[in-house]
């Protein structure tokens, strides 16, 4: 690849499908079974996550969950207050060398 | 979020569940990350059954200052990865919170814990309100090396102010004794005024070390500042030799030329643009000589830098990380064009110029500048190769 490529296809949006037919073609799975992968690998991210652990995904970064403390709230119109309950968040963690790889494109 | 599922133990996970051998599911998991980032980098963004959207997002550059000179600096543009997750799995996850909860937060009414928390914070603001005055020349001194082995002599010198009879025979005990002074100008007036000496002599020191401190920092920060000034030119003379060396010899010739325009761009442009050029002029020597490009239309207020393009990027990106949007890209190729035939396809590593914009030229409410912006990109449309 030393061809920076696809001026005018800004912000779009791969679906599943192309993306499992991306991964089957460059392994020597069958789209299949990549699909039966796929849905696996999230059922297992799920459950994982459900017992409040992260999870590594190697060369990409972690999914971890984050609490996000109660905070105070003020309503712009009519300056009300009300505080908004503390709550978990699932955060994508990039790693430091992805993440300084895309950081300046 | 203490435990973390490994890598292996996710691939071993994965093989046993879905019935493949770990081969497979490592072949899987490597390519999934793989083909993700190479998804992120051709500018997409890759949506995941389950899980939700991964995706590039460009942070524009800001303004700022530096915290130790007060000099206003540009932040650089970057590019983030962001990661959204399904409704579904948002859901799920918000639902774990009893697990996780504690403190317990809801029994206990969030505003009359509120309530008790700004009783707390008016507490220690009447304290601080209370506090002697004694601390107030200690805090600009508080986070500075040369205190700590003065802290010890402290509990030395109330002696001084007890024994009043023979002042003398103290005096010379007080004087290498710097911090404490605040304290015995407060108590020696109260137990004995006879003492005139003795306070004087104080007092003195106190001013002499409390102006060698002030040296002393003064001077510090003016280092740190010139260390600061010595460093900033170097990345720009990086990033100028980055810039093709082999041209120099065609373009010498021109040189004359371009000088002549190049004083013409200054006219038009703003003092403080003509600053910025001038020493980057300095700084380079290298970037008068593209000063205006062969088949540059437009004229700019001068030059950010010159840089070479990464793998993965392209023009809009980079018009988006420098001015903030991708709609200024047409600029990055008016003042490119000789760099690459088709601006769709440039190599990697190609130096590209980045020019300076002027007020007007970033104003896209502008007739004539909108005008200028399309007739640049049919212009590209058109060397594009489809």
């Amino acid at each position: 690849m030393t061809y920076t490529e696809r001026l005018f296809e800004n912000n779009y949006t791969m679906l599943t499908k192309e993306f499992i037919g991306l991964i089957a073609d460059a392994s020597n799975l069958s789209k299949k079974e990549v699909e039966h992968l796929l849905t696996t690998t999230n059922a297992l991210v799920r459950e994982h996550l459900m017992a409040g652990k992260a999870i590594q995904l190697q060369g990409l970064g972690a999914l971890e969950i984050k609490e996000r403390k109660e905070r105070v709230i003020v309503h712009p119109r009519t300056g009300e207050r009300t505080i908004a309950p503390s709550k978990n968040q699932l955060v994508f963690r990039p790693m430091a060398n992805m993440k300084d790889e895309l950081k300046k494109i | 979020m203490a435990e973390k599922l490994s890598w292996t133990e996710l691939r071993r996970a994965l093989a046993e569940r879905a019935g493949v051998s770990e081969k497979e599911a490592y072949t899987f998991l490597s390519t999934f990350s793989t083909k993700l980032v190479e998804a992120l980098k051709s500018d997409k963004q890759v949506k995941i059954n389950g899980l939700g959207i991964f995706k590039l997002q460009a942070v524009a550059p800001r303004k700022s200052v530096d915290v130790t000179t007060g000099e206003e600096i540009i932040i650089e543009g970057y590019n983030k990865i962001v990661f959204a997750p399904e409704a579904g799995v948002k859901e799920l996850v918000e639902s774990i919170q009893p697990a996780d909860a504690g403190s317990q937060p809801t029994e206990i009414d969030p505003i009359q814990k509120l309530g008790a928390q700004a009783e707390e914070i008016v507490d220690i603001l009447g304290d601080l309100g209370q506090s002697p005055k004694e601390e107030e020349p200690e805090l600009p001194v508080v986070p500075e090396v040369p205190e700590e082995p003065e802290i010890p002599a402290e509990p030395e010198e109330p002696q001084a102010p007890e024994v009043p009879e023979p002042p003398f025979f103290y005096t010379p005990e007080p004087m290498p004794e710097p911090e404490p002074e605040p304290e015995m100008i407060e108590q020696e007036p109260e137990k004995k005024k006879k003492n005139h000496f003795l306070r004087d002599v104080l007092i003195c020191v106190v001013i002499l070390l409390l102006l060698l401190f002030g040296a002393y920092f003064f001077f510090r920060g003016q280092i740190g500042g010139w260390i600061e000034k010595m460093m900033q030119p170097k990345p720009a003379v990086e990033l100028v030799e980055t810039e093709e060396p082999t041209n120099n010899q065609e373009l010498t010739a021109e040189n004359e030329d371009e000088a002549t325009l190049s004083e013409e761009n200054l006219e038009e442009g703003e003092i403080s643009e003509e600053q910025i050029l001038a020493e980057f002029l300095e700084a380079s020597g290298e970037l008068d000589k593209v000063k205006k490009v062969a088949g540059q239309e437009l004229i700019y207020a001068g030059w950010i830098t010159v840089e070479p393009i990464h793998e993965g990027s392209r023009l809009t990106w980079m018009a988006k990380r420098f001015y903030g949007a991708k709609v200024y890209w047409p600029y990055l190729y008016d003042t490119n064009r000789d760099r690459f035939t088709d601006p769709n396809i440039i190599e990697t590593g190609t130096p590209i110029r980045v020019p300076r914009l002027t007020a007007a030229q970033r104003d896209t409410t502008n007739a004539q500048t909108r005008a200028n912006l399309d007739r640049l990109r049919l212009q590209a449309e058109a060397a594009m190769t489809k």
